[in-house]
């Protein structure tokens, strides 16, 4: 007898339409198979690299544009409104809630988030100095957090898997 | 007689969480097969082009689906396209057949598009793979899902306006009631406000039935010059004419904090529809459009839609919502088709079967429960990412 090593379920599926006659009817008989494709990737972090170097020391990062003076946090290499080459400018790390949302299922993205507990606030911070909003986790109970509350980068040691996860934000004071 | 390219003929599939009888290239064959049935046409060669729309290579395991759909439906050696737009796939498809037309490339052209997002992967799965239409680097890999950065949003639009959850409940709760009369429909429903504000949170302020569907389905549309509709289908001469009047576009930074301070409202969707609108001199839309579509991913994306698109000015969308100015029977009324929330939303099939729902309310062929009165002009919203990429569709009945 012929084997599949493949997950498989094999059904008969009914019209999804009430159409009569149905023009499938010779089609209905159904092999579902569960497959799986895995990826592993080379990821460069390409001009944004110095920005997670620099966590590792506990320093935030952002890029000013000479000629418009915004300030980009995230980091940008290039100003998108000059077209002008930025550099990098270091930024104090504290900022003002500007929105949020409660995260009751976790992305899936990478070990780091998959060890948050849900729920999760997933916040937009104006960094003093910056120009941009930069969307991080807030280390805060749900009920405390309100738009407006000033908050702070704070730095992890890891250990961690995407360097990302070397800052999270915190309510200040 | 205008050089605008006219509907010849339309074709949907039922959406569903899990069309397990279909393959993706069996979804867009029954969509096609649907359309050139309702065109008179049973001669897939008389099209003179083919135009692909699908989003994801990932959700449907296969690339370059431009080439096996083309194939499969018989439609080579014919020229085709492939087009891409994120959640906007298949209005950006619509949009591109337009100019494919006007510009006489060609005279015809089969617009057909699919997308198996339903039960193939868990929701899971499907988080992930719409979090890689996100900035990878830095929001995909923070923990963000699309769910949370359309709740920021929302969260602002409450702070600023003063939106609450029971307004966005109220879109939840009739786009659903209009699915009931829909019956290709994948979650018709009939549900209370409460219900709604009492599903379990996913990203607050968003709850569970505040959410779209993740879908399984396919659409086709063939549009033409009204004299090629005229010379090949012998049943555009026994229908109102229905034209692709015009066509807007516009676009947004890729993330919501880019956009700072302007993060309550879509602004390529302001840009878009201003397009759209000075195409035809529209100058009220709440009175000059008849039925609309809007890109309803969450609920109080709806909301934002009326004040961007201009039915309302901004911060009044919540409370125009909830007066039931956009229910069947209001003013304007909006996703009489069951929108992304009750009809379902097969990414790159999402486009074109808004557009093929204001098409059939234009002629006058949908049901009678959710046919919208003296409906002579209606419009879509279709947007990628939060706003990203917004494409505004409108189509008149000229008779």
């Amino acid at each position: 007898m012929a084997e599949v090593t493949a997950k498989r379920d094999i059904l008969t599926a009914a019209s999804p339409h009430a159409e009569t006659p149905d023009i499938w009817a010779d089609f209905r008989q159904i092999e579902v198979l569960t497959l799986e494709l895995r990826q592993r990737y080379e990821h460069s972090l390409g001009k944004y690299s110095r920005f997670f170097i620099e966590l590792e020391n506990g320093r935030f990062l952002g890029t000013r544009c000479a000629r418009c003076q915004r300030v980009y946090a995230p980091p940008r290499p290039l100003c998108p409104a000059c077209l002008a080459v930025t550099t990098w400018q270091e930024l104090a790390g504290t900022g003002t809630l500007i929105t949020y949302a409660v995260q009751h299922f976790g992305s899936g993205a990478n070990d780091d988030v998959n060890r948050l507990a849900t729920p999760y606030v997933l916040a937009y911070v104006l960094l003093d100095g910056a120009s941009t909003l930069f969307p991080h986790i807030l280390r805060a109970a749900p009920e405390n957090v309100r738009i407006g509350m000033r908050v702070r980068v704070a730095y992890s040691s890891g250990p961690v898997q995407h360097p990302l996860h070397l800052m999270y934000f915190v309510a200040q004071g | 007689m205008s050089g605008l390219p006219v509907v010849v003929g339309v074709g949907l599939t039922a959406f569903a969480a899990n069309r397990v009888d279909c393959t993706v290239r069996d979804l867009a064959l029954e969509a096609a097969l649907a359309c050139m049935h309702d065109a008179g046409l049973m001669d897939l060669k008389a099209v003179q082009h083919g135009l692909t729309s699908y989003e994801s290579d990932h959700f449907n395991r296969q690339m370059t689906l431009g080439a096996l759909l083309h194939d499969h439906l018989g439609l080579t050696p014919l020229p085709n396209v492939r087009v891409e737009g994120g959640g906007a796939t298949g209005a950006l498809a619509l949009r591109t057949a337009w100019a494919y037309v006007q510009s006489g490339l060609c005279d015809s052209i089969l617009v057909y598009g699919a997308e198996l997002n339903g039960r193939s992967v868990s929701t899971q799965t499907a988080n992930q793979l719409f979090a890689l239409s996100a900035d990878f680097d830095w929001e995909m890999m923070v923990g963000g899902t699309y769910t949370a950065f359309y709740a920021a949003m929302m969260r602002a639009h409450m702070q600023r306006y003063g939106t609450t959850e029971a307004q966005c409940a109220h879109v939840a709760v009739r786009n659903r009631k209009n699915a009931q009369h829909n019956p290709l429909a994948q979650k018709p429903m009939d549900l209370t406000i409460e219900e709604v504000l009492n599903s379990r949170a996913v990203a607050e302020p968003y709850k569970l039935l505040d959410c779209s569907l993740l879908s399984d389905g396919a659409a086709a549309l063939l549009l033409a010059t009204e004299d090629w509709a005229r010379a090949h289908s012998p049943v555009f001469a026994r229908r109102p004419v229905v034209y692709f009047a015009a066509t807007g576009c516009g676009s947004d930074t890729m993330r919501l904090g880019d956009r700072y301070p302007d993060i309550t409202n879509f602004r390529g969707k302001r840009a878009a529809a201003q397009q759209a609108y000075a195409q035809l001199g529209i100058s009220d839309p709440l009175a000059q459009i008849d039925v609309a579509e809007l890109y309803d991913s969450y609920s109080g994306v709806e909301i934002q839609a009326v004040e961007d698109l201009g039915f309302v000015a901004a911060g009044e969308g919540g409370a125009a919502v909830a007066s039931g100015l956009f229910d069947l029977g209001g003013r304007l009324p909006v996703n009489p088709s069951g929108g992304l929330l009750g009809r379902g939303a097969p990414v790159g099939a999402t486009g074109i079967a808004q557009a093929i729902e204001i098409v059939q309310q234009l002629w006058g062929t949908v049901h009678p429960a959710r046919q919208a009165a003296n409906a002579r002009r209606g419009l879509t919203d279709t947007h990628a990412g939060i706003g990203t990429l917004c494409v505004v569709n409108i189509f008149e009945r000229r008779d």
